[in-house]
Formats: C-alpha cells, sequence, structure tokens
C-alpha cells in the first residue's frame, strides 16, 4: 500500500520505460448537491484507462468541465476512483504542483512559504533553507515580509508559482499554473518548469494553451464528457481537438469542440 | 511526512493560525485574555450582581470555570468547521485530514496557556496559595487535553460528512455549559448521590472541579477517576485518527462537492 492509501501494485513492463502511473477502468462520480435540484448522481469519468511512462511529459487537454481537474486529484490520491483501479509503480509519489498552498492573506509572504513547503512535506528546517531562494526567484524583494493580502494578483501569482515549484514527487501533476505574472516572469515561470520535467521526471500536464502542450508534452490525451476521446502525438490529437467558441451571450451549453474520432474508453 | 514532521506542521499551523488571527485585530494577542475575561464579566454581572449569588469567593469559582470551560468550548466549536474551512488546501494536496482538527486545538492551547496564567495571578492576588496538590495540575490538563482532542476530532469529522452537524455540536456545548457546574456547585446539591452521579457521567463536570479542588481547596482528585477518563478519551481520540484516516479521500469528495 502507498502511504495515502492508494492500491500500489508492480505494473507490468510492456515497453522500454516503466510504467509509473496507470489508470485501469477508471469511473468518478458524486451526488450532486440537493438545492441543486440535481438529486442523481454525477459522472464525471467513466471507465477511462491510461498510463503514464517514466520520464514523459502527458499532456490532457480538454474543454472546462470535461474531467481534466478531477482526472488529475485521482492521480494525486486526493479523491479515490468510484470504481476501477489507480496503480502506481512502488514507492513513486505522485502529488498535484499547485499555486498557493495553504496561503493565508494576512500572513507574510515569508509565512505563507514556510507553510506552503511543509504542507508539501518539507521539514522545518529545509523550509526554512528555501525561503531565500525563493524571495529571489519570486523578485519580492522586501515585500516578502509585507502580508500577502498587500500583494497585486501577480505578485501573488509569483510567490505561488516560486513555492509550488518546491514539490518534490516523482510523478508531478501540473494544473494550469503557467499563467502567472507579467510576461518576463511567465517566461521564467515556462524555463523553470520545462527544467523540473524535462531532467527525466515525470509529468502529467492540464492546459488549455495549445503552445505550452506542444512545447512541454511527448504525448497528449483528450478527454471529453468523461472519456478518452483521443489520444496519441500532441500535433495529431491537437488538430482534432478545437477549443469551443464563447458562448453567445444569453447562455445555452457550449458546442462539442473538435470532429474527432468517436469516443472510446481508454 | 514522518511523525516528527507532521507535529511539527501542526504546530506552524497553530502558530501561523495565531499570528493571521491577531493581525485581524486593533488590540491583536490581548484578545487572548480579555475575550475569556469579557465572558467572565457577563456570568459575574448575571449570577451574581442580578442573581445575587450567595456563594463564597464566586468569582474566582466562576473564572477557574468559566476560562477552563471556554478552553474546550472554542476549541470544539471551532474544530467542527476546520475541515469544511479548508476546502481551497484539501483541493490540491492529499493531506490528512487530522491536521485541521488538531492545529485548531493546538491554536486554543497556546492561547490557554495565557489564560492558565492570568488564573493564576488571580488566585494568588486573592490570597490562595499554591500547595502540594497543584502537582495535579499537570495530569489533570493532560486529561483536559486529551478531552478537547477526542471531542474536536468526533466534531470535525460528523461536520465534514453532514454540515448540520455544526448545529448539534453548538447545541451540545450549550448544554455542557449549563450541566457542567460552570456557574454552580455540583458539591452544593442537597443529595450527595446526585453530586456523585453528576460527576461521573460528565467527565467535563469532573475535570472543572478537579480543578476547584485543586486550586481552590488544595485537593488532590480522584486519580483513578482522572485515569479512566484521560484513557477512554484517549481511545476515542485514536479510534478517530483512524477513521479520519481510513476516510480521508471520502472526506476530500464530501467537503468540495456537497
Amino acid at each position: 500500500m502507498s502511504a495515502d492509501g492508494l492500491q500500489a501494485a508492480a505494473v507490468p513492463v510492456e515497453d522500454s520505460r516503466r510504467v509509473m502511473l496507470e489508470l485501469r477502468n477508471v469511473s468518478h462520480s458524486f451526488h450532486a448537491r440537493k438545492d441543486s435540484f440535481e438529486h442523481g448522481v454525477h459522472k464525471v469519468l467513466d471507465g477511462v484507462s491510461l498510463k503514464v511512462m517514466e520520464g514523459e511529459t502527458l499532456g490532457i487537454i480538454g474543454r472546462n468541465g470535461a474531467g481534466k481537474t478531477t482526472m488529475l486529484r485521482l492521480m494525486a490520491g486526493i479523491f479515490a476512483p468510484t470504481s476501477g483501479e489507480i496503480l502506481r509503480h512502488p514507492g513513486a509519489n505522485c502529488s498535484l504542483l499547485s499555486l498557493g498552498l495553504g496561503f493565508q492573506p494576512q500572513l507574510s509572504g515569508r509565512d505563507n512559504a514556510l507553510l506552503s513547503a511543509m504542507l508539501r512535506g518539507y521539514s522545518r528546517r529545509e523550509a526554512e533553507a528555501c525561503l531565500e531562494d525563493i524571495r529571489e526567484f519570486s523578485e519580492l524583494g522586501q515585500s516578502f515580509d509585507e502580508p500577502v493580502k498587500t500583494y497585486s494578483s501577480g505578485m501573488n501569482a509569483r510567490l505561488g508559482f516560486t513555492t509550488a515549484l518546491l514539490t518534490k514527487v516523482d510523478i508531478l501533476l501540473i494544473d494550469e499554473v503557467l499563467s502567472v505574472g507579467d510576461a518576463q516572469f511567465r517566461q521564467k515561470a515556462e524555463e523553470a518548469m520545462r527544467d523540473r520535467i524535462s531532467g527525466g521526471r515525470t509529468a502529467v500536464f492540464v492546459s488549455h494553451a495549445e503552445g505550452q502542450v506542444k512545447k512541454l508534452c511527448g504525448r497528449v490525451i483528450w478527454i471529453e464528457d468523461g472519456l478518452v476521446r483521443a489520444e496519441g502525438d500532441p500535433e495529431q490529437v491537437l488538430r482534432q481537438y478545437r477549443p469551443p467558441p464563447a458562448p453567445a451571450a444569453g447562455g445555452g451549453s457550449p458546442p462539442r469542440p473538435g470532429s474527432g474520432p468517436p469516443g472510446h474508453r481508454g | 511526512m514522518n511523525l516528527t514532521q507532521y507535529i511539527s506542521l501542526v504546530d506552524t499551523m497553530a502558530r501561523m493560525s495565531l499570528k493571521a488571527d491577531a493581525s485581524r485585530y486593533f488590540f491583536g494577542y490581548i484578545w487572548w485574555v480579555l475575550e475569556p475575561l469579557l465572558y467572565v464579566l457577563v456570568f459575574y454581572v448575571v449570577f451574581e450582581l442580578i442573581l445575587q449569588n450567595r456563594k463564597e469567593d464566586f468569582l474566582v469559582f466562576l473564572m477557574v470555570g468559566k476560562l477552563t470551560f471556554i478552553w474546550f468550548t472554542k476549541s470544539v466549536n471551532q474544530s467542527a468547521r476546520s475541515i469544511v474551512n479548508s476546502g481551497g488546501l484539501i483541493s490540491k494536496a492529499n493531506v490528512s485530514k487530522t491536521l485541521f482538527p488538531l492545529a485548531t486545538v493546538q491554536e486554543g492551547l497556546y492561547k490557554q496557556l495565557s489564560v492558565f496564567l492570568l488564573l493564576l495571578v488571580v488566585l494568588l492576588g486573592n490570597g490562595y496559595a499554591i500547595t502540594s496538590a497543584w502537582v495535579w495540575l499537570i495530569p489533570l490538563v493532560v486529561v483536559n487535553y486529551i478531552v478537547i482532542v477526542a471531542c474536536s476530532l468526533v466534531s470535525a469529522f460528523l461536520v465534514s460528512m453532514v454540515f448540520d452537524f455544526i448545529v448539534m455540536v453548538s447545541l451540545g456545548t450549550i448544554f455542557l455549559l449549563f450541566v457542567s457546574g460552570i456557574f454552580w456547585d455540583p458539591r452544593d446539591l442537597a443529595d450527595p448521590a446526585a453530586t456523585d452521579l453528576i460527576l461521573l457521567l460528565n467527565p467535563l463536570a469532573f475535570v472543572i472541579d478537579a480543578y476547584r479542588q485543586i486550586l481552590m481547596a488544595g485537593v488532590a482528585p480522584d486519580a483513578w477517576h482522572l485515569l479512566g477518563i484521560g484513557a477512554g478519551f484517549g481511545l476515542l481520540a485514536l479510534g478517530m485518527v483512524l477513521v479520519l484516516r481510513r476516510s480521508s479521500q471520502f472526506i476530500a469528495l464530501k467537503v468540495l462537492t456537497s
């Protein structure tokens, strides 16, 4: 058993690389809120199967509400699947790279960075040792010791991204974190992220930004209505997937994206 | 995360929360002592000045009872919401759900240390002497802390499962306020059997009475009774840690989707 209670069994080797993470026929659903008049079960993922190989960066694309974030939460062990199995390579840990983990606006950037690092598994001493690096990378200067509530959104994002970089895991799960700060910091963030995932680290990357997906990912999966709609080479899958146009004023359900192949279950 | 790291994280979360909390108020840390004193003042006005309580040294009697009772109620009430209020963090990381109530309890402990200091000053200022029985304060505070931990874990779990339990927790602490001998003395009851029954059935009444016995009468509490409460609630706390660990992912789903 892994530390978080999910089953972790030896995963069979099918190619030259090890399978670090595998979803086998995973479905996930929950009961909708009663006050929303939806008493039924809301199905987010429906029999999804996929593998993440050692050292690869797998991209996940799909429109809002397609189930991408839920899939990352299942991979991170935040949720357990309703049915199916999530298998990890024995000993491999897996967590979300999340901005502003545990941040409290009343606390200074320094205190928030310390707390955030400890929530990511650092000891207090290790976390304290990182603080000056965080201050430097985030370019916050003296503001690092001021309350986060006084920060601009850009400063907040810089601190959040820099502390998120501390995440020490074998399988890194990244959910839309690169669109942070101003253009200059965004470039620095992208470079830092590329360094993190180019060194043989296994990563799963969720994004709407086609450019980032093409640059960072070796393989892409398109999720739609809880099903895997397409899987394979980034160029090919992105061609099939086209982001939906902005919904017209007055609401209505968004049109289905793309004209990809018929849905299949992983 | 090993146990040392876990304890260090609980401690850091508690300290950071105290810091954040103090920064919200103009009087900052002074509220740690001021708020319990205002509670005592309200009770003093009602029971001593309006209802003309005849109990000797009622102010000290009330302070010992109320200041220790507030430690329990504030910790349990705040812990009850601690998991549901941490949805942001729970949505991002697979953290132990025991972290939130335990950090809240720890926060309460740090505040209570200053309240105990205030109580000491009041006792000495009112002519009470430190006696050998005060040694019993150590196991008593430990048992009181264990009771708070166990009840906080139970309330946090129940509220995370069904939020409506928050009403029951709040009502439960009001019920305990009336039946635990905060502003009345169980030892003043005409029937000694009724006193024994209240102290036996209500662990909080026993703990509050034990504080008064030690601090005001210089008498040691019933050690076996104290040990029994500590062991019982210790087992409950351990059981709740296991329940929270086993249902960690289900709690996350409940917190994030309901």
